[in-house]
């Protein structure tokens, strides 16, 4: 048997060996691993915008930031729709700034391609995270990605395949009148007769509650960019 | 001594099949559930799984004599979970994508039964060696069935494997679908109840 002082010393030291192990083991591999995040934000921004990872050009961490640099402008917008000048998306902690929006915006020479905003919102299980791209047109789903989420797989998960995601590009999410109204995933899949079918897109069946979250975290994400996007549509419309 | 005396060997051996932990003593059932939609995490689990119950069953028996008798299960989780962490970080520096698809399946790692029954079991009264002969022999006996039962869900239920389409696009046409159940944890427990089966049939053990 062995004394108290013998088991509290042999504790302390076992803890500290171990904590020691664990953090150097952190910190050797804390710059790798930000910058595997970082990228694999980036990727989500590149791929909502429409670019596409190919066998030839894999999107190693040095090429996304190739294509980011080249092909991608961020910029910051308030609640009145205006651009803040000076502002990176990066200045903005989304946890702070309730009141400042990161956009990207994908340019080849002087065209737009399109906007990607962030999205996050409650699924099942917890935070999700992604990028929501629109068309030039301010009113026209481009494409949807998800980088961080802890929903079920082969359930939830699904958000981020592609069999999903595939449904958004060409969805309206304003309605005729040019009124915000979503995109809905419907459950069982969209009925392409109804006169609804315009805003909706196939759900995913077994996440009923990733996709009620979804839906409304999408529409309280594009409501905060509204503003911006109706300036494009109402100057494109002129 | 040599490296493989008949005892060691049954140490490696025996969980592969005649004591495995997931078909025999029907323990770390949950991520045998979890991460067997598809073949690539489950494999990644299975070596993940390994590693740990390595690396822990040996360091468990090289302390074995100094690890005082009452504090001995919260050691044996302390350098399980040192090494779980461990292993969620290397993941995440090296192989981003797949840590992002194991998400919480690698910390509960740390739960994992077989993990601290073995540390509990075989460590605290074997030798490094053998010990660690032995977390290798359960950690491949876990991966292997991990591994089958992934095999049969991806097949059934995505007719993939490893990600290629195995289901040629004649039998989609024809009428042949992807059996959704397979993608969802009943699916995981009716595969696994059919090799728990099998494999009693197989190795001839009867319940007293």
């Amino acid at each position: 048997m062995h004394s108290n002082k013998y088991t509290l010393i042999f504790t302390a030291v076992l803890t500290i060996i171990l904590g020691f192990f664990v953090s150097t083991a952190d910190s050797s591999l804390k710059d790798m691993r930000e910058k595997n995040i970082e990228a694999d934000i980036r990727k989500n921004i590149l791929s909502s915008l429409g670019f596409k990872e190919t066998l030839e050009s894999p999107w190693t961490n040095e090429r996304v930031e190739e294509i980011f640099s080249e092909s991608i402008i961020g910029f910051v917008v308030d609640s009145a729709g205006s651009v803040i000048d000076g502002k990176n998306p990066k200045d903005i902690n989304p946890d702070k700034d309730f009141k400042e929006f990161p956009i990207y915006k994908r340019v080849s020479g002087e065209q737009v391609e399109g906007y990607s905003i962030p999205i996050s919102g409650k699924g099942l299980w917890g935070t999700m995270y992604g990028y929501f791209s629109i068309e030039p047109d301010g009113a026209t789903a481009k494409g949807i990605t998800f980088y961080s989420h802890i929903e079920t797989p082969g359930l939830g998960a699904e958000v981020d395949k592609p069999w999903f995601q595939n449904n958004f590009p060409g969805k309206k999410f304003v309605d005729p009148n040019g009124k915000l109204i979503g995109i809905q995933a419907m459950k069982g899949g969209v009925d392409e007769t109804s006169p609804e079918a315009y805003h909706q897109v196939d759900g995913i069946s077994g996440a009923t509650m990733t996709t009620n979250g979804l839906n409304s975290f999408l529409y309280e994400g594009l409501k905060n960019y509204d503003p911006y996007l109706s300036k494009i549509r109402s100057s494109l419309s002129l | 001594m040599a490296l493989l005396d008949k005892k060691s060997k049954k140490a490696f051996s025996d969980p592969l099949m005649s004591n495995n932990p997931i078909s025999l003593q029907v323990l770390g059932i949950c991520s045998a559930l979890a991460v067997t939609v598809k073949m690539d995490t489950a494999v990644v689990m299975s070596l993940a799984v390994i590693f740990v119950l390595a690396v822990s069953n040996t360091v468990i028996a090289l302390l074995r004599k100094m690890i005082p008798g009452k504090v001995r299960i919260i050691v044996q989780l302390s350098v399980i979970a040192s090494m779980v962490v461990f292993i969620d970080l290397v993941l995440k520096a090296y192989f981003y994508d797949m840590s992002k698809q194991l998400s919480v399946f690698v910390g509960l790692i740390i739960t994992n039964c077989i993990i601290m029954g073995r540390a509990e079991a075989f460590a605290m009264q074997n030798g490094p060696w053998r010990s660690l002969l032995d977390g290798i022999g359960n950690g491949i006996g876990y991966g292997g069935i991990l591994i089958g039962v992934a095999f049969f869900r991806e097949l059934l239920g995505s007719g993939t494997f490893y990600g290629i389409q195995i289901i040629p696009d004649s039998f989609y046409a024809a009428g042949y679908q992807n059996m959704g159940l397979m993608v969802l944890s009943p699916g995981a427990f009716i595969i696994l109840g059919l090799i728990v089966w099998a494999q009693r049939l197989i190795a001839n053990i009867e319940e007293e």
